[in-house]
């Protein structure tokens, strides 16, 4: 029979190219710099038992260029996914690297308590796009403020971009309650008719949501 | 008459425990799974002879030995599975897979499959009869398969390899008769050769010091875990196989799971059969 059983293979005493550096967390940090991706990789994840380094993986994750690196950061950080974290992650969203940005919303979403805080804030930037980028963390932050964030945006944003990604992610995650909010909206952009279109499929959505229930 | 009212759980206490819960596991209850949970937490509740949930949650977090937050887990877990259950992927392995992988194989060198989560067994041991009945070269490598689950009862169930009629209603007449035998209680029995065959072990894929030690594998089945998991624990998981792969070994998911909304870590390869991911080779 050529199906064999191996039980001592799966267990091998301990990983070779894992542990031929200390795995302490100054071992781990030098390993972060190292050019070999697959061990920058590897202190990445392993640096999860030391939270305090927060602020290195965040600057390693701004300048690493690698994807399985960058994704191991990411992972790392959100396991972490302390105040520190945020505070660090947050100023990314300005950086000119779309990928990066990308990768920073994706982990904002995942850690909704610690992004509360600053979410009043960052719909308040002076700079458009980085609300954008804000409205798009909301549009998978499971938090329950996260409707009356947009409503506000909705209610009193002047940037039609930024409105539009609002009534966007409110049509996913809006109720009725804020369908007198957008349904004034296009007034505030001379009845465009593009944030019409966009009003109107998202109050129909919502109505569509409400009636599955 | 004197017997304590039943235990009940607060809304506070239920998202305090499905909490731990999650970062014990990876898994997570959204809301409409309050009554499942309750129900079990309770159960246990009773049998540890605590009377309100407060006692038994600072005895869960704080005991040593972790043996109630295993029976714990083993209760909270579902592990509907069943023999040939989405057979297309087996047929991938044997017509497609294997044979991709076959060039990178050193004289010599086994291939290793893991079916992870494996629950009551019917996947890895669907595998190795595939592998048995539908893979020609099979008798000219060495295959070691490995089965691995968090849930410590399901895993002996598992390695005793006796199912009821429904485990089976998929798998072809022929086959049954083949490889099991039928019990006096009308259970089936799977044959010794075929139980020999497979490695059972316990591991939690959120855990990354336990997935440590499994590495190099040329497929892994893990199929019907991750629709429990919210985003974090798919991303850690996701991570784990990548390192318990070789460069340009394969993952087979669940139907309804996709590793693309989790990480750009693996490429999607379409064969005829199904449409599978792959660790990048270099
Ligand atoms: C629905 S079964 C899937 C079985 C089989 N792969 C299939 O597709 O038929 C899900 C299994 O996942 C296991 N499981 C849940 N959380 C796990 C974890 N963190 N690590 C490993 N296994 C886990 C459960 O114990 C259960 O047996």
């Amino acid at each position: 029979m050529s199906l064999i059983k191996k039980s001592q293979d799966i267990s091998p005493p301990v990983l070779e190219e894992n542990r031929r550096t200390p795995r302490d967390r100054a071992g781990l940090l030098s390993q972060l710099e190292n050019d070999a991706p697959d061990i920058r990789r590897w202190a990445a994840l392993d640096l999860v038992e030391f939270p305090d380094t927060a602020e290195v993986l965040c600057a390693q994750l701004a300048q690493e260029t690698q994807t399985p690196v960058r994704e191991a950061l990411l992972t790392t950080l959100i396991k972490i996914g302390n105040p520190i974290v945020v505070n660090r992650l947050i100023p990314l969203l300005r950086s000119e690297d779309a990928a990066l940005r990308n990768l920073v919303i994706e982990a904002l979403q995942q850690l909704p308590e610690a992004v509360a805080p600053h979410m009043k804030e960052m719909l308040r930037d002076p700079d458009a796009d980085y609300r954008i980028f804000s409205i798009n963390v909301l549009d998978n932050l499971k938090h329950p403020q996260a409707p009356a964030w947009l409503q506000e945006v909705v209610e009193k944003d002047d940037n039609i971009n930024v409105c539009a990604a609002a009534v966007e992610v409110l049509a996913e995650v809006g109720s009725a309650e804020v369908i007198p909010a957008l349904s004034t909206l296009p007034e505030r952009f001379d009845n465009d008719p593009f944030m019409e279109f966009c009003v109107q499929t998202a109050i129909r959505r919502i109505q569509g949501n409400g009636n599955r229930i | 008459m004197n017997s304590p009212a039943a235990p009940t759980i607060s809304e506070e206490e239920f998202q305090k425990f499905r909490d731990f819960f999650y970062r014990k596991t990876g898994i997570y209850f959204e809301e409409n799974k309050r009554y499942f949970v309750d129900k079990r937490l309770i159960e246990r509740i009773k049998a540890t002879d605590n009377e309100t949930f407060r006692n038994y949650f600072v005895m869960l977090r704080f005991e040593t030995s972790g043996k109630e937050l295993q029976q714990l887990i083993n209760l909270m877990t579902v592990n509907e599975t069943y023999f040939f259950r989405e057979e297309y992927q087996f047929t991938c392995l044997v017509k497609s897979v294997l044979a991709d992988i076959l060039p990178r194989k050193r004289c010599g060198e086994p291939i290793r499959i893991w079916s992870i989560p494996s629950s009551s067994g019917e996947e890895p041991y669907s595998l190795a009869i595939y592998l048995l009945e539908y893979w020609p070269q099979v008798n000219a490598y060495d295959i070691e398969l490995i089965a691995s689950d968090i849930d410590t009862e399901i895993l002996k169930k598992a390695r005793q390899g006796r199912y009821d009629q429904r485990s089976i209603s998929h798998l072809p007449a022929h086959l049954l008769h083949k490889h099991f035998t039928t019990t006096a209680n009308g259970a089936y029995q799977i044959s010794d050769d075929l139980r020999n065959s497979i490695d059972f072990t316990q591991v939690n894929i959120t855990d990354l010091n336990q997935m440590r030690i499994y590495r190099n594998f040329d497929v892994v089945f893990c199929r019907n875990l991750l629709i429990y998991f919210d985003d974090t624990s798919r991303r850690i998981a996701a991570e784990a196989l990548f390192n318990a792969l070789r460069p340009g070994g394969f993952i087979c998911l669940g139907h309804s799971e996709s590793m693309s909304r989790i990480t750009p870590l693996f490429k999607i390869r379409k064969f005829p059969e199904a449409i599978i991911y792959q660790k990048p080779l270099r």
